[in-house]
C-alpha cells in the first residue's frame, strides 16, 4: 500500500471534483425533466381515452370488441356501399387524391433516407395504420399485421346480416390497390401477401428474399 | 338495396305535445319506466347483459390496445392525436367522397340500413316498453360506433351531448394535406343529422338536434 500524503490526497480530490463538475451531465440531467418533457404524460385528455378503451374491452358478446372496432366496421360499410353502387374505383381514386400531398412528402423522405422510410411512414408512424392494425410486426423491408377485416366482416355478416361483400373484396378492392398506388406515388415497389396475417414487403429487400 | 328501406329523415323534427304533469303522476311514470326498462333489457337480450360485463381483466389482448393508446397520445405533431383520429378521418374522407358524387342521401340510407339492424331488432321494443331515453342509450353510450367516436358523452335523461369530433379534425385536414372539399356544415347536414334521424325513425322516436362544437341530441 502506498502512503499518500494529506496534501497529495487533497490535490487529487479537488482535481477530481472539478473534472466531475465539468463533465457532460446530459444523461444525469435528462432524468430530472423526463416527466415534463414526455408528451404522453403532458396530456390532460387521457381519461377519456382510457374510458373508451375500458368500455370497448369490457364488451365480449357476441364477440370480443377491440379498439379498432368502429374504424374497421366503418371502412367495411363504406366499401360495401361503393361496391354496391359500382363506384369502388372512384373511391380508391379519391383516397389516393386526398393523400397525395402526404405521399409526395414520403417520396422526398425516401429519396433522402431510403425505401425503409416508406414503411415507417405508411405503417409504424401513421395513426391510420397503428389505430387500425392491432399490432404491426416490424422487420427490415417488411411490415406484417393481423388482418382486421376478416373477423369483423364475419361478425357483421353473422350478427347484422346486412353485409354482402366478401373478404376477398376487401383485399382486392381496397387494401391491395390502396397500398400499391401509394407505393407508386412514393416511388417504391412492394409485394403484398394477404391472409389472416398480411404482409407488405419492399421488393428485393433482404427480408423478402429469405 | 332492400326495397323496404324508407327514407324518412326529418331534419325539422316537430316538438312533441307537452302536457302538464303533476308530481305524483310523474313519479309513477318514472318508476314504471325504470322498472320496465330494466326488465326489458335484462330479459330481452343477452347483448344488453354482456356489455360491460366485467370481463375486462380477463382479456389477453389489452397490451395491443395500451400500446396503440400510448403511441397515439404521445403524438402531438402537428396536433395532439386522439384515439378516434383514424375513425374521424375515415368518416370525413367518406363524406367528402360521397358528397362529391351527390350520393349523400343514399349513403345515409345504406348506413342506417346496414347498422340499423340491431335497432330494428332490439331497440324499438325497448323504447315502446321502457321509454324514449332507451333510444338515446342505444344510439350513444351503448354502441362502440359512438363511444369510440366521441371523446365523451354527457348523459342526461332524454338528452346526450358530446364534443364534435369532426370540426377540429376537418380544420387540421384542410391545413394539411388540404385536399378535402367539404365544409363543417356538410358533416352536420349530410351525415350526422340524417343518420341520427334515420336511427330515430327505426326506434320510433323523434329527435331535436343542436349541432355545434358541442352537439346535443334530445329525444322528444
Amino acid at each position: 500500500m502506498t502512503d499518500i500524503s494529506r496534501r497529495s490526497f487533497t490535490k487529487k480530490s479537488v482535481l477530481l471534483s472539478c473534472l466531475a463538475a465539468l463533465a457532460p451531465a446530459t444523461p444525469a440531467m435528462a432524468m430530472f425533466d423526463k416527466v415534463q418533457k414526455d408528451a404522453f404524460l403532458a396530456r390532460d385528455d387521457l381519461a377519456d381515452a382510457l374510458k373508451s378503451m375500458y368500455m370497448t374491452y369490457d364488451a365480449t358478446y357476441p364477440y370480443d370488441h377491440k379498439f379498432n372496432e368502429s374504424l374497421v366496421k366503418d371502412q367495411l360499410r363504406n366499401l360495401e356501399f361503393s361496391i354496391t353502387k359500382g363506384i369502388n374505383d372512384k373511391q380508391i381514386d379519391h383516397y389516393i387524391m386526398t393523400n397525395e400531398p402526404i405521399l409526395k412528402r414520403i417520396k422526398e423522405l425516401v429519396e433522402k433516407e431510403g425505401s425503409e422510410k416508406a414503411l415507417v411512414e405508411l405503417f409504424d408512424d401513421d395513426p391510420c395504420s397503428y389505430q387500425l392494425f392491432e399490432n404491426i410486426t416490424v422487420a427490415e423491408g417488411k411490415r406484417s399485421f393481423p388482418c382486421p377485416y376478416k373477423s369483423n366482416l364475419e361478425h357483421c355478416k353473422k350478427w347484422l346480416k346486412t353485409f354482402t361483400i366478401e373478404w376477398s373484396d376487401v383485399c382486392n378492392k381496397w387494401c391491395i390497390p390502396i397500398w400499391k398506388r401509394s407505393a407508386d406515388i412514393i416511388g417504391i415497389e412492394i409485394e403484398v401477401k394477404t391472409g389472416e396475417t398480411c404482409s407488405v414487403c419492399l421488393k428485393n429487400s433482404e427480408e423478402n428474399k429469405s | 338495396m332492400d326495397p323496404s328501406l324508407e327514407n324518412k329523415t326529418d331534419n325539422n323534427a316537430q316538438a312533441a305535445d307537452t302536457k302538464v304533469m303533476d308530481r305524483r303522476n310523474f313519479g309513477k311514470k318514472i318508476l314504471a319506466a325504470g322498472f320496465i326498462s330494466s326488465a326489458v333489457l335484462l330479459g330481452q337480450t343477452k347483448q344488453a347483459e354482456a356489455w360491460m360485463d366485467g370481463t375486462f381483466s380477463q382479456r389477453k389482448d389489452l397490451a395491443d390496445a395500451i400500446r396503440s393508446l400510448k403511441k397515439t397520445y404521445s403524438d402531438i405533431d402537428p396536433y395532439p392525436h386522439k384515439f378516434n383520429d383514424a375513425l374521424v378521418k375515415n368518416r370525413l374522407r367518406d363524406i367528402d367522397f360521397i358528397a362529391g358524387l351527390g350520393l349523400d342521401k343514399e349513403n345515409v340510407e345504406h348506413y342506417v340500413y346496414t347498422l340499423g339492424y340491431l335497432i330494428n331488432k332490439y331497440l324499438k321494443d325497448g323504447v315502446e316498453m321502457g321509454g324514449k331515453d332507451i333510444a338515446l342509450w342505444g344510439m350513444f353510450e351503448r354502441t362502440s360506433c359512438s363511444y369510440q367516436l366521441y371523446e365523451h358523452i354527457t348523459i342526461k335523461e332524454f338528452e346526450r351531448s358530446f364534443p364534435c369530433p369532426f370540426k377540429p379534425m376537418l380544420e387540421n385536414l384542410k391545413k394539411d394535406p388540404g385536399t378535402l372539399k367539404i365544409q363543417w356544415k356538410d358533416v352536420c347536414n349530410k351525415w350526422c343529422i340524417p343518420v341520427w334521424n334515420g336511427f330515430a325513425v327505426r326506434a320510433g322516436v323523434k329527435l331535436k338536434v343542436k349541432t355545434g362544437e358541442t352537439c346535443t341530441v334530445n329525444v322528444i
